[in-house]
């Protein structure tokens, strides 16, 4: 078995299995948690409506508070945008997703997903660098954060690699690449990764907790 | 009106007599690490959970926290003052405990120890923070989970033990119980201010606080001429009249039930209708949000804010006030846990407004607001003053720049503190009480 056939056989395999496996116990586990209901006398009732106004409205930060963050919030959109634009309308992803997934959609022009690949490279880079610099991100972080940032770099760089065909065989390119996928895949349920998951229901549940309260969250 | 009231330096001098280092409940350090634990594991509910699990430790709460942009001290960044919280979540609690425990440091003595200064004195609750967070995780909320587990080790600061003490064990605060507030119904008897005092049956009862009974005796007295003013059918008890508790600001449950307790029994044992809350952002908080939780059943009654009520009055025309009409200004400063964390925000602008007061707003104001610096109880501990004094300037700072006449608010606790701010830097600006506001422009 060649590294490329094990990168797309069984290692991709075992990897999907890890991911779909891991995030359904960390969710399940949090939902055994059970929160006992709020019964103080709601000042709103429509609790749903105002917790889907919270995941809508922390998409962008206050207007008092912007101005402080908003290096965070530019490159927030800057890497979020490019890194699904390189991974969901490259063609070759596509024809992978599809072979999973049974349909298609239409992809966009080489050119212009190296540019995106290049940019979220770029921004995450840069993002790390500020983690390791700034004074508050330096002094909170930990291993996962640097972990989430290395698994989702080297996929991107080793894509961007094997894209252009620079450095080694293409064969050779194509299997590290896959590899590092299955890497962040294996990674994704442990670290912080998982708030790709997380992040709605959390901001739905501010935004029902406030909302009871007749407060916009 | 005036009622004599105790000066704002004699409790300062109160506030400074207390001790320390009153000696705590003796206990090793393994069972301070224990009921610590235990206390965190009691309060990690799922919301926590996803809370904990859902963190990018970004570092944005820091940019919206009064001690962090006073002192650039990154410890004081919120996410950083839940770190224990979280270390415990994931070794002990999280689905993928049996993965972190192998890289996840346990909590010590010395965290708890730590912690003590980064949750009880450098943070108020205000909730700032949780206004910022992407991911809308409640940061100041796990905080609080923290002070429970620092209650349940014994590691509350001293002089939060011993108003705590003194409301589980003797139904007093800084020495105001019910003989300090029948002397003061008398006394504003005496200044024909009717306060119909311990009735059976009332369809409001009010609630006061020992700082306006101290410190703010005109308060209540507005309260009072308010509500006669307004026809309410109402009484305040002698017994169950105080609305602090600080069972929630030291993060202990029992001394907050038994507070929540005493109030709502009262209050169904004379059927009142409706519970009135002070100007006490904490107190209000406690009992119209945490009250029917704590006590496991709905209460029978409701709990309205003084603004909400005066605004409601004014709505319905029962209460008709004066309107300036010399363009003077003010500032409203929100307490942070009537509107942050209660929702009544508007309500209190509607009544300067109707009031003709032109309200000029802080530059971050209503749920954005800049706490003043010393709530959840932090105004009484010595060791925190430098660190109230700073993000008190940042309040200070924003009242200024709005240039009104005076600040108003709606917490008797956010008015000492402003005072007391106001007192060292030698702040000319008023602090005065909405309500105070109101019973001065009643019209007849």
């Amino acid at each position: 078995m060649t590294l490329l056939e094990f990168a797309s056989g069984p290692g991709l395999q075992w990897a999907l299995w890890i991911f779909v496996l891991g995030i359904t116990w960390r969710v399940v586990g949090a939902v055994f948690l059970l929160s006992r209901k709020d019964i103080s006398k709601p000042r709103h009732t429509n609790t749903i409506s105002a917790g889907l106004g919270a995941v809508w409205s922390r998409s962008a930060p206050a207007p008092a508070f912007e101005k402080k963050i908003r290096f965070q919030h530019v490159t927030g959109y800057a890497w979020h945008f490019a890194l699904f634009i390189s991974v969901l309308f490259f063609a070759p992803h596509i024809l992978f997703f599809e072979s999973v997934l049974g349909f298609s959609w239409p992809h966009l022009p080489n050119s212009i997903i190296l540019v995106t690949a290049i940019i979220a490279t770029a921004v995450l880079v840069a993002l790390l660098i500020r983690r390791a610099t700034h004074p508050v991100q330096r002094f909170i972080s930990n291993a996962d954060d640097y972990i989430s940032i290395f698994v989702v770099l080297v996929p991107l760089l080793t894509g961007i690699l094997a894209f252009t065909h620079f450095g080694a065989r293409y064969e050779t390119l194509l299997a590290v690449h896959l590899l590092s996928v299955e890497v962040m895949l294996i990674w994704f349920p442990f670290g912080k990764l998982m708030h790709m998951i997380m992040t709605m229901p959390a901001r739905f549940q501010a935004g029902t907790a406030f909302g009871r309260r007749g407060v916009k969250a | 009106m005036n009622t004599e009231a105790m000066s704002l330096q004699d409790f300062r001098g109160k506030l400074k007599e207390m001790p320390i280092d009153m000696p705590g409940r003796e206990l090793t350090d393994e069972d301070r690490v224990r009921r610590a634990k235990k206390a965190f594991a009691q309060k990690l509910n799922g919301h926590r959970a996803v809370d904990m699990d859902t963190c990018l430790q970004c570092g944005m709460c820091a940019e919206a926290c009064h001690f962090y942009e006073a002192t650039q001290d990154e410890r004081y960044a919120p996410v950083y003052k839940f770190r224990p919280l979280r270390r415990f979540y994931r070794r002990e609690m999280s689905p993928m405990r049996w993965f972190y425990r192998a890289f996840t440091r346990d909590i010590t003595i010395a965290d708890l120890r730590e912690w003590q200064h980064l949750v009880y004195d450098a943070c108020t609750g205000c909730g700032r923070c949780d206004m910022i967070c992407p991911m809308g995780i409640k940061i100041s909320a796990a905080i609080r989970v923290m002070r429970h587990g620092l209650a349940g080790a014994g590691l509350v600061p001293s002089e939060m033990r011993i108003i705590r003490d003194e409301q589980r064990d003797k139904n007093t605060l800084f020495g105001v119980g019910a003989e300090q507030l029948k002397a003061l119904v008398q006394k504003l008897g005496t200044q024909g201010i009717d306060v119909p005092l311990d009735r059976d049956q009332a369809d409001v009862m009010v609630l006061t606080t020992a700082i306006e009974v101290l410190l703010f005796p005109d308060a209540f007295a507005a309260t009072a001429k308010i509500l006669n003013k307004a026809g309410a059918d109402w009484t305040i008890r002698s017994d169950a009249f105080e609305a602090a508790n600080v069972g929630v600001i030291t993060g202990d449950d029992p001394t907050m039930i038994l507070a929540i307790k005493r109030i709502v029994e009262k209050a169904n044992a004379i059927g009142a209708k409706t519970v009135l809350m002070p100007e006490s952002g904490h107190a209000y908080q406690t009992l119209r949000w945490d009250g029917a939780n704590e006590m496991g059943v709905p209460l029978s009654f409701d709990v309205v804010s003084i603004a909400e009520f005066v605004a409601a009055e004014i709505k319905a025309d029962r209460l008709n006030l004066k309107t300036q009409s010399n363009g003077a200004s003010v500032t409203y400063h929100d307490p942070c846990r009537l509107s942050r964390k209660g929702g009544v925000t508007q309500q209190p602008r509607d009544v300067l407004a109707a009031m003709g007061l032109e309200v000029r707003e802080t530059a971050s104001n209503r749920r954005e607001n800049y706490c003043c610096g010393g709530g959840c109880g932090e105004f009484v501990l010595k060791s925190a003053a430098d660190l109230r004094q700073k993000a008190f300037e940042i309040k200070k700072h924003e009242i200024d720049e709005a240039g009104a006449d005076a600040v108003v608010t709606g917490c008797s606790n956010c008015r000492v503190n402003l005072m007391i701010g106001a007192d060292n830097s030698g702040w000319q600006t008023p602090v005065t009480s909405l309500v105070e506001t109101v019973a001065a422009n009643l019209a007849d």
